[in-house]
């Protein structure tokens, strides 16, 4: 029993093991999905490789001196920053992005390795002694730190991981404090910007809600005009973003608005999967025997799309199953971060967890057809080396925060 | 800077919050999907990846009325082209093996291009033998090229039964509006002929095989093991009134001519033998009919095509003059006794000849001789309309209702035409040539072997018909069709008369005395119509054996001159093949090389 308690003192088993089956369940989904696609063979050795590596660097990272994280912090945010303008020039374009770093044997996303860097660097400046988020000069600088990772990584372009990044920045300024105004000053813009996508009407009515809640602020004339000007610049500037997207990505977004509208381009994959999951039904077709997953309706199911051969061959009760582990996970990593009593690893943690929420979000939002359909793996299912390595380092981290969280208050 | 809210319990539980609430969200809208919803979402994924392969179902075949295959069901090679796998560059040696045109091939695949490239695309229909072991030895150099077998229409039996039995063609997209619940377009229907009345019994059910397939709709294995596969079940196998050597002979007897015979059974209306001459080969029909055929069938004078035996009009001629003396007894205008003097013409208005002088002759004498003066006699007593009623009763002027479909009513004139035609005041003398079945009666060979039958078996029968029944497929019992019973309501002593006539115009000193046998008695009556583009036509009825008749005959051959010349000894020839078919197979043995030479049917093409 002595042993045990120590055991369960030192290391969080509810982290390591919804992650485990998370990762086991993912292998059976990619060799499901793989096993009659020619073009996808060895996907599965691939990813096994990669999982069993990754639980290697997951113990590496645990055993790790907490301290390394906030050394680290600055230069690995820059060394990110260098990869992301590396890929700008030197990436592989892969459907449509120039995301992919092509180093001979093995090849990577920088934009997953920008997640750890940006998360590292916000916790670090976010924790500074002297940092206010109330004053109007640290969050713009708290912003740019964010930023400028997405600004580059809009470049190449890839709107997903973009996104992730925005709620990232968004969760750690709301983690650390920041008050009801402050956070409506940089959540404004953002709701102005995505209801401007929609048309002039709901970007109209975007501005009338941010002027509406100026008057309930009551600041000054002078400050409430310029965040509307502010506000109305977003929403044009989102325009000339929105034209300045590829068209594919211009056709997933229209797509995700009526999916029936083009149901063999853009649409085709969205009502696939939606197909997929509800002919899953209740205990689903078997493992191997889902027909959607066999035969290939879902261009590249193992990678976006792995939720819908959980659905499909597990039926509903392995996509609760699936969607319980990852319930359990992140309200048990949430448990961490208010454990953490040392400001920079709780933050550390809560920006973490935003990543894989934000991921899920979307991910299976897309796959049931309430989200639109961006690209995005699902953490720790889908195939794919970096965005497991990353997901596993960064659970790393969580766990080598657990285990010292008594050091450090 | 530590703030007063960093981590607060209040921010985590909004944390938690959010988080609990996108899972709610995601749980319920999976609930509704897969458990809710499934069965509309179930549906979608089958129509997505199972297909249902239609299985073609064997065609009933036919039997003659002694269960001899008359057409059945033969392979036929099929050369097809699945276009993703295919080099085009194989056109042109593949358009040279099959014996096409130039651009045959990719004109056939630009008209299927709408079907993904891994469907395979019939490229011809019955391919040859030679065709199909190239395929075979060349298999490795001919990625994308395969063929199957389907099954196509045979005709073992040398029979040609054009006009009979029909053909089975695409069917048309009029026809497939009307029954798309069981056709599909590109299926093969009974076109005309039996093939076409009896589709219903010997299309079959039609099998479907669950195949699955991805979403480039290539076919990539069976669904659930086959189990769910359905098979087809054949049509019901068509037995034929007919006798295939009685048809067989008398197709026979008709190459090199144009005409009609008619056989049939006269207590049952069951037709023996069927022939319009010139036919032509179904076996151009069976599968893909080549565009010459068509065209040389289609611009052939004799007209191939046409039906003679239900659609060709004629006088009947003499042949006609028993119904005037049924009429003319049953009415009671004549007795057997009453007699009326030939010398060689009639007079009424102007003079109408007779081929000889009979002298005073009754009207068994009169039948017996053919003697015109003594029919031209009977008109006038007898009346147009009475006439016209009794030519009704015995089935002209009006169809027979044959199951073969296409046939024409005929022509007998009443009263009333003859108004129209020539005013109150028409001149009564053309009413005599219809006595003699000449001038305005026009009927068909059909229509003639009806009468014939029905005054073989004094006046009862059945709708003439070819098909007897089908088979039941688990007792293999008949099943048989019913027909209309047929009355023509004339005392037996009006039959026994008349046919004391007939009897003799083979056995007395009548007009074919030289079709008289030993085995058994023909009863018959000669005739000519007059033709006024040509040679008159030939006709011939009769029925044998006299004392209890089994076959009734009526045979037309145009322009070749008297009907006792050269119809009579057609009909003989046919009820030799029925009635003393054994007798003929024992002589048959002996001669053995020579017929097997014409049963093999290979002489007969020439």
């Amino acid at each position: 029993m002595q042993i045990d308690y120590k055991l369960k003192d030192k290391f969080e088993l509810g982290i390591f093991f919804p992650a485990l089956f998370l990762i086991i369940i993912g292998l059976l989904a990619v060799f499901s999905a793989t096993s009659n696609n020619p073009a996808a063979e060895g996907n599965f050795q691939k990813q096994l490789f990669w999982a069993v590596l990754s639980i290697v660097i997951f113990f590496i990272v645990y055993f790790l001196p907490t301290n390394t994280f906030r050394m680290i912090s600055i230069p690995a945010y820059l060394f990110s920053l260098l990869l992301l303008v590396i890929v700008l020039v030197a990436g592989k374009k892969v459907s449509g992005a120039r995301s992919w770093l092509d180093l001979g044997l093995l090849g990577f996303q920088p934009a997953e390795f920008a997640k750890i860097g940006t998360i590292l660097a916000l916790s670090a400046f976010l924790s500074r002694r002297n940092t206010d988020i109330e004053s109007f000069s640290d969050i713009i600088k708290a912003l740019s730190i964010g930023f400028i990772p997405v600004a580059l990584i809009l470049l190449e372009p890839d709107m997903g991981t973009s996104f992730v990044f925005v709620g990232l920045i968004l969760t750690l300024i709301f983690w650390k404090g920041i008050s009801l105004f402050g956070l409506f000053l940089v959540l404004s813009p953002a709701m102005v910007a995505v209801a401007s996508l929609f048309g002039t009407i709901y970007f109209i009515s975007a501005v009338v809600i941010v002027l509406a809640a100026l008057l309930f602020f009551k600041k000054n004339i002078f400050f409430s005009g310029s965040i509307i000007a502010f506000n109305i610049g977003a929403g044009f500037f989102t325009d000339y973003v929105y034209n300045a997207l590829s068209p594919h990505q211009q056709k997933r977004i229209q797509s995700f608005i009526d999916p029936m509208a083009d149901p063999l381009g853009a649409g085709y994959n969205a009502i696939q999967a939606k197909v997929a999951i509800g002919s899953g039904g209740f205990f689903g077709k078997g493992f191997l025997n889902g027909n959607q997953t066999q035969l290939q309706y879902i261009p590249e199911q193992w990678t976006d799309f792995i939720y819908c051969v959980i659905g499909e061959e597990f039926g509903f009760i392995g996509s609760i199953v699936t969607l319980g582990l990852f319930f359990f996970l992140f309200i048990r990593i949430l448990r961490t971060a208010s454990v953490a009593k040392d400001e920079f690893l709780s933050l550390l943690i809560i920006g973490i967890l935003s990543v894989y929420f934000i991921h899920l979000l979307i991910n299976i939002g897309m796959v049931l057809g309430i989200m639109p359909v961006i690209g995005i793996p699902l953490p720790f299912v889908s195939y794919g080396g970096s965005s497991l390595l990353v997901n596993v380092f960064m659970l790393g981290i969580i766990a080598n925060i657990y285990r010292t969280r008594k050091e450090y208050t | 800077m530590r703030t007063k809210f960093f981590a607060s319990p209040t921010r985590r539980s909004i944390i938690i919050i959010l988080i609990a609430s996108v899972f709610g969200l995601f749980a319920f809208r999976l609930f509704q999907m897969q458990v809710v919803q499934h069965q509309a979402y179930d549906e979608k994924s089958a129509g997505n990846s199972i297909k249902a392969m239609e299985q073609t179902p064997l065609r009933g075949v036919f039997l003659d009325r002694n269960g001899k295959v008359l057409v059945d069901n033969i392979p036929a090679y099929t050369l097809r082209v699945t276009p993703v796998d295919y080099d085009t560059s194989l056109n042109k040696i593949l358009e040279t093996i099959l014996d096409a045109e130039p651009g045959y091939i990719s004109r056939i695949l630009l008209n299927n291009r709408i079907y993904s490239k891994y469907v395979p695309i019939r490229i011809k229909r019955g391919i040859s033998f030679e065709v199909v072991s190239w395929l075979e030895e060349n298999e490795q150099h001919l990625a994308g090229v395969d063929y199957i077998v389907e099954m196509q229409r045979g005709y073992p039996g040398g029979i040609m039964g054009s006009h009979m039995f029909g053909y089975t063609k695409e069917i048309s997209p009029q026809q497939l509006e009307k029954e798309n619940e069981y056709y599909n377009p590109g299926d093969y229907v009974g076109h005309n002929g039996i093939e076409k009345t009896y589709e219903h019994v010997l299309r079959g059910e039609k099998g479907y095989n669950y195949v699955l397939v991805d979403s480039k709709r290539k076919e990539i294995g069976r669904y659930k093991e086959g189990l769910r596969d359905e098979t087809s079940v054949k049509g019901h196998d068509l037995m034929l009134s007919i006798d295939a050597d009685a048809q067989l002979v008398a197709e026979h007897e008709f190459i090199g001519k144009r005409g009609a015979l008619v056989a049939i059974e006269p207590a049952t209306g069951e037709i023996i033998a069927l022939v319009s001459a010139p036919d032509y080969d179904l076996n151009e029909f069976s599968y893909v009919t080549s565009r010459e055929f068509l065209s040389k069938l289609y611009n052939d004078p004799d007209k191939p095509s046409f039906n003679r035996a239900t659609m060709s009009v004629k006088p009947p001629g003499s042949t006609y003059k028993i119904l005037s003396a049924i009429a003319a007894l049953d009415m009671g205008v004549i007795t057997p006794q009453t007699t009326f003097f030939c010398g060689g013409s009639f007079t009424f208005g102007r003079s109408f000849k007779c081929h000889g002088a009979h002298g005073s002759v009754n009207v068994i004498q009169a039948i017996e001789k053919s003697c015109n003066v003594f029919f031209y006699n009977l008109i006038y007593k007898i009346g147009l309309d009475k006439f016209a009623e009794y030519s009704r009763r015995f089935g002209f002027s009006g169809k027979t209702g044959i199951d073969i479909g296409e046939e024409v009513p005929g022509f007998i004139p009443k009263t009333d035409y003859f108004i129209k035609m020539y005013g109150e005041k028409w001149p009564r003398s053309i009413m005599a040539s219809l006595a003699i079945g000449q001038g305005e009666v026009s009927v068909t060979p059909l229509q003639l072997a009806q009468y014939t039958a029905l005054i073989a078996n004094n006046g009862k029968s059945f709708t003439p018909h070819i098909a007897k029944g089908y088979a039941d497929d688990n007792t293999k019992k008949l099943i048989p069709f019913n027909f209309n019973k047929l009355n023509v309501n004339i005392r037996q002593e009006v039959f026994d008369i008349v046919k004391q006539g007939m009897y003799l115009v083979v056995n007395g000193a009548g007009t074919a005395t030289h079709i008289r046998m030993i085995e058994l008695n023909i009863s018959g009556k000669t005739g000519t119509a007059q033709n006024p583009h040509g040679k008159d036509h030939a006709l011939f009825i009769c029925f044998a054996p006299s004392e209890n008749p089994k076959i009734a005959v009526a045979v037309v051959v145009e322009n070749v001159g008297f009907g006792a010349t050269h119809a009579a000894p057609i009909a003989k020839k046919v009820i030799e093949a029925y009635l003393l078919k054994d007798k003929l197979k024992q002589k048959d043995e002996m001669l053995l090389p020579k017929i097997d030479d014409k049963i093999a049917g290979a002489s007969f093409a020439d």
